[in-house]
């Protein structure tokens, strides 16, 4: 989006107002965070939220993938390829083609002020992001059948409501099956997150708030049928290797679950390909015969 | 090994980051000189520049591995902000444990000078530096966390791997070990896939190497700490 100079930006910093509710001590944010409570008490830690995945949507696109998950986090992820390599051989080694990624997120994603469209924080949180794609999916794509080729993928996150890096790998990893690119198998992304609290369990797919609340987070991407983890990201607050192993478990076991409703979403765009191709097909025979 | 890291820590005068008023906060600047290897001549030491750099946020980032409270000068005002100059001066391998390690010792090593704020009639603040240079406070760096790179070759994996081993191992796990044995990140960086079953020994393994590791370091640390200004000064790549 080109900056339009007689657009009235607003001021350079602009901060929300919630930091300042904080500190005058309203009480009406206790109530709030009250009522966040209550609601998030009951939630089994091991429930995953719903998720809708949908493949080729996308007409100029090879592939395309649109994922949303219950708590509003959605990714809409486009995949283009093979094309023939821009750089011949400069970077990568002759024998195996490069998947180029890109992560952007809409300005009004978040919950927080918008991101200035060129800032530089964004592009750093853009490009690690971006980074993190790439390491889930290079395991999952056969590049060495695509010699001095690239692959391009680029997703766009329209909503955070939590766990979007790993909504983001899921519908990468559709688009470029849906696309036609050869891989080994589809790369599904799950997210977990730890509250604060002495004795606090791991919890899977977290939404926002818990999100925000989190001491400790972790996004895991697994290749089912090969059982094979493809990128495991986390930070926070230490706890022994027990503790982490066992929301490792967990976050496989999610992306166990998470498969089959990937692979339909697949099945369907393949077969709502091959209905338009035929229904094309029989309408130019008519017009040729007519 | 062929592995050289200089750290240089740097104190200046800041205004804490919204989110957290009453703390201060390190940045981490990283520089792959072209010294390294030639890949890293001009824009090219960029990538792995900010992807060590991110790995080094991430693993500060947990609260609990630097006192940042003890870095507040005046809440929402004035901080000290550190800033954690990386040098890669020569590239051997094992990257990532190597700088953890610098910036371990160097944070050791940090002397902020003790300011006092004196408040005026009208209510503005002015900030004193106290005369005495050894007047200054010491950071607590037994909760900064380093980093141990376990390269997957074959079956087994390897810790602290060189070049050579580096080129044949398709994926690696990079933990970040406490003293006490709590992990406080991890990533995974490579183009090959882990085994879960892998995975967990690899943590096993590298909560006890980082253990030993830190023992050693603070082992070092205290030599040095305390031989004080009669340490000779040896010339460093030495």
């Amino acid at each position: 989006m080109p900056l339009d100079p007689r657009r009235v930006r607003g001021p350079e910093e602009s901060q929300p107002p919630e930091l300042w509710a904080a500190a005058g001590e309203v009480p009406v944010e206790e109530d709030g965070a009250g009522e966040e409570e209550k609601d998030a008490a009951p939630r089994d830690p091991c429930d995953l939220r719903p998720l809708f995945a949908r493949a080729g949507l996308l007409s100029q696109a090879e592939g395309s993938a649109y994922v949303e998950l219950g708590g509003g986090t959605k990714v809409l992820c486009a995949a283009w390829g093979p094309r023939e390599a821009a750089e011949p051989g400069a970077a990568a080694p002759a024998g195996t083609g490069r998947l180029l990624c890109e992560f952007r997120r809409a300005p009004f994603a978040g919950r927080g002020a918008r991101w200035r469209p060129g800032s530089a924080s964004e592009r750093e949180a853009e490009r690690e992001a971006a980074a993190a794609l790439r390491e889930a999916l290079e395991p999952a794509v056969r590049l060495a059948r695509y010699p001095r080729a690239r692959l391009a993928v680029s997703a766009l996150l329209l909503q955070d409501g939590g766990s979007a890096l790993a909504a983001a790998i899921s519908a990468a990893a559709l688009a470029l099956a849906d696309a036609g690119v050869e891989m080994y198998d589809l790369a599904v992304g799950c997210a977990l997150c730890r509250s604060p609290g002495p004795a606090a369990a791991w919890m899977l797919q977290p939404g926002e708030p818990e999100e925000r609340r989190a001491v400790a987070r972790l996004t895991v991407a697994l290749l089912p049928a090969l059982n094979q983890v493809s990128a495991v990201l986390g930070g926070g607050q230490g706890s022994s290797p027990d503790a982490w192993a066992q929301a490792l478990r967990l976050g496989l076991d999610g992306c166990h679950r998470l498969y089959p409703v990937l692979r339909q979403s697949l099945l369907r765009a393949a077969r709502r390909r091959d209905a338009a191709a035929a229904a094309a097909a029989t309408a130019t025979t008519a017009v040729a015969t007519a | 090994g062929h592995t050289d890291i200089l750290v240089g820590v740097k104190a200046e005068m800041g205004t804490p980051k919204l989110e957290k008023p009453d703390e201060g906060y390190l940045e981490f600047p990283v520089d792959c000189s072209a010294n390294a290897t030639p890949e890293f001549e001009g824009r090219g030491g960029e990538e792995l520049g900010t992807e060590i750099a991110n790995t080094l946020y991430r693993v500060f980032s947990s609260e609990s591995s630097v006192d940042l409270k003890s870095l507040c000068i005046n809440p929402r005002e004035h901080c000290w902000v550190l800033y954690v100059d990386v040098l890669l001066l020569e590239c051997g391998g094992n990257l990532f444990d190597a700088i953890s390690i610098a910036v371990k010792a160097a944070l050791f090593n940090t002397r902020i000078p003790k300011v006092r704020v004196l408040e005026d009639e009208e209510g503005s603040k002015e900030i004193e530096l106290s005369d005495d240079p050894y007047d200054c406070i010491r950071l607590n760096v037994d909760d900064v966390p380093c980093i141990v790179t376990l390269s997957k070759i074959g079956y087994r994996h390897v810790v602290d791997a060189t070049l050579q081993e580096e080129a044949c191992s398709l994926a690696s796990l990079l933990i970040s070990v406490t003293s006490k044995g709590a992990l406080t990140s991890m990533k995974k960086v490579g183009k090959g896939s882990l085994d879960p079953e892998s995975i967990f020994e690899m943590m096993e393994t590298g909560k006890r190497v980082g253990k030993s590791l830190h023992i050693a370091l603070q082992k070092i640390l205290d030599e040095e700490e305390s031989l004080g200004t009669s340490r000779q000064k040896v010339g460093f790549l030495g």
